[in-house]
């Protein structure tokens, strides 16, 4: 509570400073900026908290206050809640809940009860908001103008010509030069008149600076200074897509491969002066302004959006009594599970380590269920080894790790066999219709291999799947190149970079990682790195598929790095100084998993040939079959796939999938997240989870003093709790805050997505991944006791807010006990979930599946050794 | 093989009827789809195998006749030969590419339904213009491919950048359409009953004795010229490709990377003797030709996004096309066409994979402008290449980026002048109106009997006035009713002017004012209910959504957009057709008036259409606090 009061206070005090000084055009951009979307470019998709703009308010205030920025919705119709309360997802008794959490008087609370299944149809309806009914409405309707449709395209084709990172030939910008500088340039220095700069009043404008064009025109335009930040504001929020990269590159110019040096206020300053421009052509040079036309009633005002917003009530009863009802399932199936499960097993034949995806979650329940002697780990898939990854043909390097983390080093990829190196290879016939564009080319193309493009373009459509796509992505590797990883010198590269790592650096992020996951002792003679990545094709938003532990990039580098480190005779000597010891025997082998295509491709099959290690033919045949009935797994979401029993026709129809031209839906990636899992295989390995889990294995017994756990959570809160948030938003109004549907988008400047040619950027998850999901924070379950919890919580700093004002929910659950304790900030408290029901048990994962489309609760196993 | 002709025609109008009637399941309509799409694909093959066993023989077929008066006959004719089997595998090929290609990629979209109703309209229109055996059944199929473009560019009609679009690209289209509707009347006015295509070559194979003079064939050219670029994206219609490109992503691969996009190439092909008879007229394509590809060219240097970049590269291609047409090199721009089209497909369709391969296989963030040693300019002169004064370059970057200008000076040539008329009229005062119509009608009607001519010239004033009335429907944006009428009137009007012109012709008349006065009557009648509980006044720039909230009456509306703009489905098409064909008769001047008014209408009746039954349904939340304050 304590918060809360002080949140709203420092609201209060920014409206008095906002009413009380002159306008400061500084600090305005910077309260404007936060209100952007942070989506950088679209090569590396990192999944954010997309209202983080509000993440200082408890959630359901602060999705209200959004929703009166943005204009979007908040919750689900009301229908859908009902709808799953008549299938029986949502329960009586999480209503119950809802209502006792909801914090109205016992009269409230009766009164809701007895108005839930009231009729709405329009309740989840966005509220009035500045984005749509803001000052800024007064063009069109006062004074008949469409300023958007007029600035809009003029805009954007001048950002994105300045901040195109290759699609264009002739490049807008300079190096170095800045965008107002160029734009002056186009309008001062040529001999066509860049339209609208034409108009005699805006080009004397460009001598200025930026910040005195930006007044110059607000006084003209708004006329009044109390209106000058709304009005700002209201102007980025018409395309929040370009404001937001405008930003995020102004930040951090080195998301971009080819450097661009722009701000948000040249930015504006540009647009500020397409918009005078157009309304002196129109409306000539003396036009009202925005503050001298009278304002229409119901238009909404910045200083009053801030005041407390208005929640729906009945809808965040039943988003709350959804989300509980979800998240009781995986609660009441811990509290109950058999005692006899909790063992470790003593002589596991291989270990294997996964990432923490949710999409492995299914996989390694497969892997186990089908060999009981195999043990499975989670961890968050760059395994604790953060690094710049360069590959042979890469020109720049990319960073292998979460966004939250800075690399020092550099990995490069170096090839024994024979290769030159050089970028001048021939290029490939079937590569030939990207570069078709010019006048020439184009006319011999066209004379004379158009016409066998009708061929490709057949034989793509009506044969795919018949080979792998033959564009690689970023950070795929070629599986028998070779990493040079052993640092030879202390220099640093040009670009600051260490080359490589020492031994002990090495040996400090394996026992790390180690540590991290509880695995110091009983190791098996072969453990093999797990990491992950997505083979789609013609899928710009290719990155949002691959690792999100690795900056949207496929795993591949990072477990490869890990095989070899903890393969070395040297690290492991100083490993088993630091009391980790691992056997002689014992065989690290990096691997692959596709998760579009369930395929694992293994590493270093030379070294393999060589030394070859005698438990991994049974574990490879082990995994092809887990593969094959995690592809079945998957397949029950997709309508158009064969409803056949057979596994080998769905394992192939999936594979088609992933190679197909025509499919928007690869995979459904993270459609089914829901919960994470910080705690022992123990606990989760006779549990179906229906692929919901971000598994990460820890060890409950060896942190007592919470700081294994406070490394754990600072990962798994921002990269959980980031994709979670980004597909509920996206899935909540996917025309606000997500990319809409993905058919139409047109890559622009290879910085993202938007609708056709003059479109804004397109930031969130387009429909196609999210049409499956339930929007559910995410809720995680930590094995670990109360106490030790507070002392991790206290230690992971500006991340207690998504805890305290429950964008995610955390539950611990008790190592011995299983006795599980809600946290809020107002303290622990003790779950009750209802006596009589119990978790439906099962034998095989099969048989659970079997006939389902939807997703499916919880369930324990009943297993032989039980 | 006649028989093949028409099922080739009939399987996309059946496939569209079954869509049109079966629910919107997925599953029932891609299985229409499936079957239909195969159907016409055997049907297109089995008719291009006998038409080549058959020796290559030009093909004509008359099927019936429409209409026919002593004068004037409008017969159901197709015409099959080399050209027309070229298109004609091509729409086959990609066709069934893209509707084996939607089945998936538009799985679970809203707007299944539409979008394949669309398509295979579009392919009935495409059919239709390919086998024409006469430019009046061209017309036909060029509304329809028309009409389809402008519901497919608005498919995604929630935002409203597409809906501005759809109408950008429409009002160019119904531009281009005053070439073909004059060129049409002046074939007839030319060649008579023979506007037969079978018919032109040998029209003109008497080389000393042209079938009409120079200045007429002249005349005759440049509007099937225009016609020509506005379809294909010509100079100086280049802008509004790219901007159509708004639609899912195959939707805008068949239209405007492959098939609509040479349609212009295809009405040239057809057309050649009348054109290519002088060399004026061939310079002209030429030129065209060549200011395209000068300007396409520069303009898709600095394209930033992909589609952007294909359909500039496309339109290069189409202007390499005209330059070779009119250079005769015919069978080159068969292979060209074929080649242009798979390619551009193809490079649509796979489109999003330009963010990897970029990335990783070219590898190059830094294009070429600022470069140097580059072997792309290694053919520039090393002044221009190394030296190329900042200013220059800068001038160079202008004219890329703002694609040559055309979309500014379109617009300031063709709507601003004719907007600004129209905003006077409707500012000026009803009676003053009426006095002034009054009033000079009875002027002219004096000087008419004073002077004892006939009354036919009465039509000049009338015509004057249908101009005037189409002007103010067309800026006319605050009362969808005024702009209703204002049709109305334009279209009654034109009635009246050819009665007064040709007294005789009063069946022909009625036979358009049968098409008019019903689609007329119907939209006032669907606007006042669709407008009951809706102020328009005050929101006058609002998409009103009601193809969402009142489907039913959306769909009447559509029908009475149609009607009033003479689609072939309505007999003010037949009626514009003979109304043409009076004025060719009598007084040639009249045709001019008569299609603009024709062509302002159609845009005028399109905006309304897109103002009210696109966009997205108000989705507000009002909470009474809000209210009150």
């Amino acid at each position: 509570m304590v918060y809360r009061d002080c949140a709203q206070q420092t609201i209060e005090t920014s409206n008095q400073k906002l009413q009380n000084h002159d306008f400061n055009l500084d600090t305005a951009l910077a309260n404007i900026a936060h209100w952007l979307p942070a989506q950088g470019p679209i090569k590396d998709f990192i999944h954010h908290n997309t209202l983080h703009a509000v993440q200082h308010h408890p959630f359901h205030e602060g999705i209200a206050i959004a929703a009166k920025i943005f204009g979007a919705r908040s919750y689900l119709p009301l229908t859908d809640y009902q709808n799953m309360f008549h299938q029986g997802r949502i329960t009586q008794s999480a209503i119950d809940w809802a209502i006792e959490h909801s914090g109205g008087t016992p009269f409230e609370q009766d009164n809701f009860r007895n108005t839930l299944f009231e009729d709405d149809n329009t309740g989840h309806y966005p509220p009035t908001s500045l984005a749509n009914h803001g000052i800024r409405t007064t063009w069109l309707t006062q004074l008949e103008i469409d300023l958007n449709a007029m600035v809009h395209p003029i805009l954007f084709r001048l950002l994105g010509n300045f901040l195109d990172q290759g699609i264009s030939r002739w490049n807008l910008s300079k190096t170095g030069e800045h965008f107002w500088k160029c734009i002056v340039r186009l309008a001062q220095n040529s001999l066509l008149p860049l339209y609208p700069f034409n108009d005699a009043a805006v080009h004397d404008l460009l001598s200025k600076k930026p910040e005195d064009v930006i007044l110059y025109c607000l006084d003209k335009i708004v006329g009044d200074e109390q209106l000058y930040e709304q009005y700002l504001l209201e102007m980025l929020l018409a395309h929040p897509g370009w404001s937001g990269i405008v930003h995020v590159i102004e930040q951090k110019p080195n998301m971009l491969l080819a450097r661009r040096e722009i701000s948000l206020k040249e930015m504006i300053a540009v647009e500020c002066a397409i918009e005078l421009a157009f309304l002196h052509k129109k409306k000539g040079e003396y036009f009202k302004s925005i503050a001298a036309t009278p304002h229409k009633k119901g238009i909404s005002l910045l200083k009053s959006t801030h005041l407390k917003p208005t929640i729906p009530l009945h809808l965040r009863i039943w988003h709350e009594a959804m989300e509980w009802s979800l998240h009781s399932e995986l609660l009441l199936a811990l509290k109950t599970l058999p005692s006899a499960n909790k063992k470790r097993l003593t002589t596991p034949k291989a270990q294997a380590l996964f990432c923490i995806d949710d999409r492995e979650c299914s996989l390694r329940r497969h892997l186990e269920e089908i060999n009981p002697a195999i043990e499975t780990f989670g961890a968050a898939g760059f395994f604790g080894i953060d690094f710049f990854y360069q590959g042979l043909d890469d020109a720049y390097p990319v960073a292998q790790c979460p966004n939250i983390i800075t690399p020092k080093h550099l990995i490069k990829e170096s090839n024994s066999a024979s290769h030159s190196g050089d970028k001048t290879k021939p290029k490939k016939l079937t590569h030939m219709h990207f570069t078709a564009h010019s006048m020439f080319r184009g006319w011999l193309y066209t004379q004379t291999l158009g016409i066998g493009y009708a061929v490709k373009m057949a034989w793509d459509v009506f044969r795919p799947g018949s080979k792998l796509p033959n564009i690689r992505a970023l950070s795929e590797v070629e599986h028998h190149s070779h990493l040079h990883l052993l640092r030879e010198s202390d220099e640093l590269t040009p670009d600051g970079y260490l080359l490589g790592f020492s031994y002990t650096e090495m040996a400090d992020r394996l026992s790390g990682l180690f540590r991290n996951i509880g695995l110091t002792n009983n190791f098996a003679p072969l453990i093999v790195i797990v990491a992950h990545g997505s083979s789609s094709v013609n899928n710009p938003h290719f990155a949002a598929y691959d690792c999100g532990a690795c900056s949207g990039k496929p795993g591949a580098p990072n477990a490869r790095a890990f095989a070899w480190m903890a393969n070395h005779k040297a690290v492991r000597a100083i490993l088993r100084e630091q009391g980790i010891d691992i056997p002689h025997e014992t065989r690290f082998i990096a691997a692959l998993h596709n998760t579009s295509r369930d395929e694992i491709t293994y590493f270093d099959p030379h070294l393999l040939e060589q030394n070859p290690v005698p438990n991994l033919p049974a574990f490879e045949e082990s995994m092809s079959t887990a593969l094959q009935r995690n592809a079945k797994e998957r397949s029950r979401w997709f309508e158009l796939a064969p409803k056949s029993e057979s596994i080998e026709t769905t394992h192939a129809h999936v594979k088609e999938r992933a190679t197909s031209i025509f499919e928007p839906r690869p995979e459904y990636n993270h459609s089914n997240n829901l919960y994470a899992i910080v705690g022992r295989r123990q606990l989760t390995r006779d549990l179906f989870m229906d692929r919901r889990a971000f598994l990460h294995s820890y060890d409950p017994t060896t942190d007592e003093l919470g700081d294994i756990m406070a490394r754990i959570l600072s990962a798994v809160i921002p990269v959980c709790g980031g994709i979670n948030l980004e597909y509920l938003f996206s899935r909540i109004d996917n025309s606000v805050y997500g990319a809409g549907t993905k058919l139409p988008h047109n890559v622009i400047g290879l910085l993202g997505v938007a609708n056709g040619v003059e479109g804004d950027l397109r930031t969130g998850l387009p429909a196609q991944m999210i049409e499956v999901h339930q929007p559910a924070r995410l809720l995680i379950v930590i094995e670990q006791s109360c106490d030790i919890i507070d002392k991790t919580i206290a230690k992971i700093g500006a991340l207690k807010e998504w805890l305290d004002n429950e964008w995610i929910r955390v539950v611990t659950c008790h190592p011995d006990s299983h006795e599980l304790f809600l946290y809020s900030a107002k303290g622990w408290e003790a779950i009750k979930l209802p006596k009589d029901s119990k978790a439906p048990v099962a034998t095989s994962s099969l048989d659970i599946i079997a006939g389902q489309t939807q997703t499916i609760p919880v369930h324990q196993f009943i297993r032989s050794h039980a | 093989m006649n028989g093949l002709i028409l099922t080739s025609l009939g399987l996309p109008l059946l496939g569209f009827i079954l869509i049109f009637l079966s629910s919107t399941n997925e599953k029932k309509i891609a299985a229409i789809s499936f079957w239909c799409s195969h159907a016409m694909g055997f049907s297109i093959i089995a008719l291009l195998v006998l038409w080549a066993l058959g020796g290559y023989q030009n093909h004509e077929y008359q099927w019936l006749t429409l209409y026919e008066t002593d004068d004037y006959s409008f017969p159901l004719l197709f015409y099959l030969d080399r050209v027309g089997a070229a298109f004609l595998f091509c729409t086959w090929a990609i066709f069934s590419i893209i509707v084996k290609y939607c089945r998936v990629y538009l799985h679970r979209e809203a707007g299944y339904k539409r979008f394949f109703l669309t398509i295979f309209s579009f392919v009935f229109g495409l059919n239709l213009v390919i086998l024409s055996g006469s430019i009046d059944i061209l017309f036909a199929g060029w509304e329809i491919v028309g009409i389809a473009s402008f519901l497919l560019i608005a498919f995604y009609r929630h935002r409203v950048q597409p809906i501005r679009n759809a109408l950008r690209a429409y009002t160019i289209y119904r531009f281009c359409d005053i070439g073909l509707l004059l060129g049409s009347w002046m074939s007839h006015m030319m060649f008579h009953e023979s506007q037969h295509f079978s018919q032109l070559a040998d029209l003109f194979n008497n080389p000393s004795m042209p079938p009409a003079g120079y200045g007429s064939l002249l005349l005759v050219s440049t509007l099937i010229l225009i016609a020509a670029s506005g379809k294909s994206a010509q100079f100086p219609f280049c802008f509004w490709l790219p901007r159509a490109m708004e639609g899912p992503t195959p939707s805008s691969a068949i239209f405007y990377g492959a098939l609509s996009v040479h349609l212009g190439v295809f009405l040239l092909l057809r057309t050649t003797p009348i054109w290519s008879y002088h060399y004026l007229t061939r310079a002209s394509v030429f030129t065209i030709g060549l200011l395209t590809v000068i300007v396409a060219n520069i303009s898709e240097k600095t394209q930033s996004n992909i589609k952007g970049k294909i359909a500039y590269s496309s339109i290069t291609q189409v202007g390499f096309m005209f330059m070779e047409l009119a250079l005769g090199l015919e069978s080159l721009v068969l292979i060209h066409f074929l080649g242009n089209a798979f390619l551009r497909c193809y490079q649509l369709l796979v489109s999003p994979s330009i963010v990897v391969h970029l990335l990783r296989v070219e590898g190059s963030a830094d294009a070429d402008f600022y470069i140097q040693n580059n072997a792309k300019f290694q053919f520039l002169p090393a002044s221009l290449r190394n030296t190329l004064p900042e200013v220059l370059q800068n001038t160079l970057y202008v004219f890329s980026l703002q694609e040559g200008n055309l979309e500014l000076l379109v617009r300031s040539i063709l709507w601003t002048p004719l907007k600004g008329i129209g905003a006077f009229i409707n500012k000026t005062n009803p009676w003053l109106k009426l006095l002034f119509s009054v009033t000079s009608l009875a002027i002219i009607a004096s000087i008419i009997i004073v002077s004892g001519a006939t009354l036919k010239y009465l039509a000049l004033p009338v015509s004057v006035f249908m101009v005037l009335a189409s002007l103010s429907a067309f800026s006319q944006k605050h009362s969808p009713f005024s702009v209703w009428n204002a049709i109305g009137l334009s279209s009654t009007l034109a009635g009246v002017a050819i009665w007064f012109i040709n007294p005789s012709a009063l069946f022909d008349v009625i036979i358009f004012a049968s098409g008019i006065i019903p689609a007329w009557a119907l939209g006032i009648i669907v606007l006042a209910k669709l407008l009951k509980n809706n102020n328009f006044t005050q929101d006058p720039f609002t998409y009103r959504a009601f193809s969402e909230t009142q489907p039913k009456l959306s769909l009447l509306l559509f029908l009475s957009f149609l009607g009033l703009v003479g689609f072939p489905i309505s007999p003010a098409f037949l009626g514009e057709d003979l109304l043409l064909s009076h004025a060719s008769s009598h007084d040639p001047w009249f045709a001019l008036p008569i299609t603009i008014a024709f062509v302002i209408n159609g845009i005028a009746a399109a905006r309304v259409f897109q103002r009210l039954c696109l966009g997205r349904p108000l989705e507000v939340n009002i909470p009474e606090i809000d209210i009150l304050t």
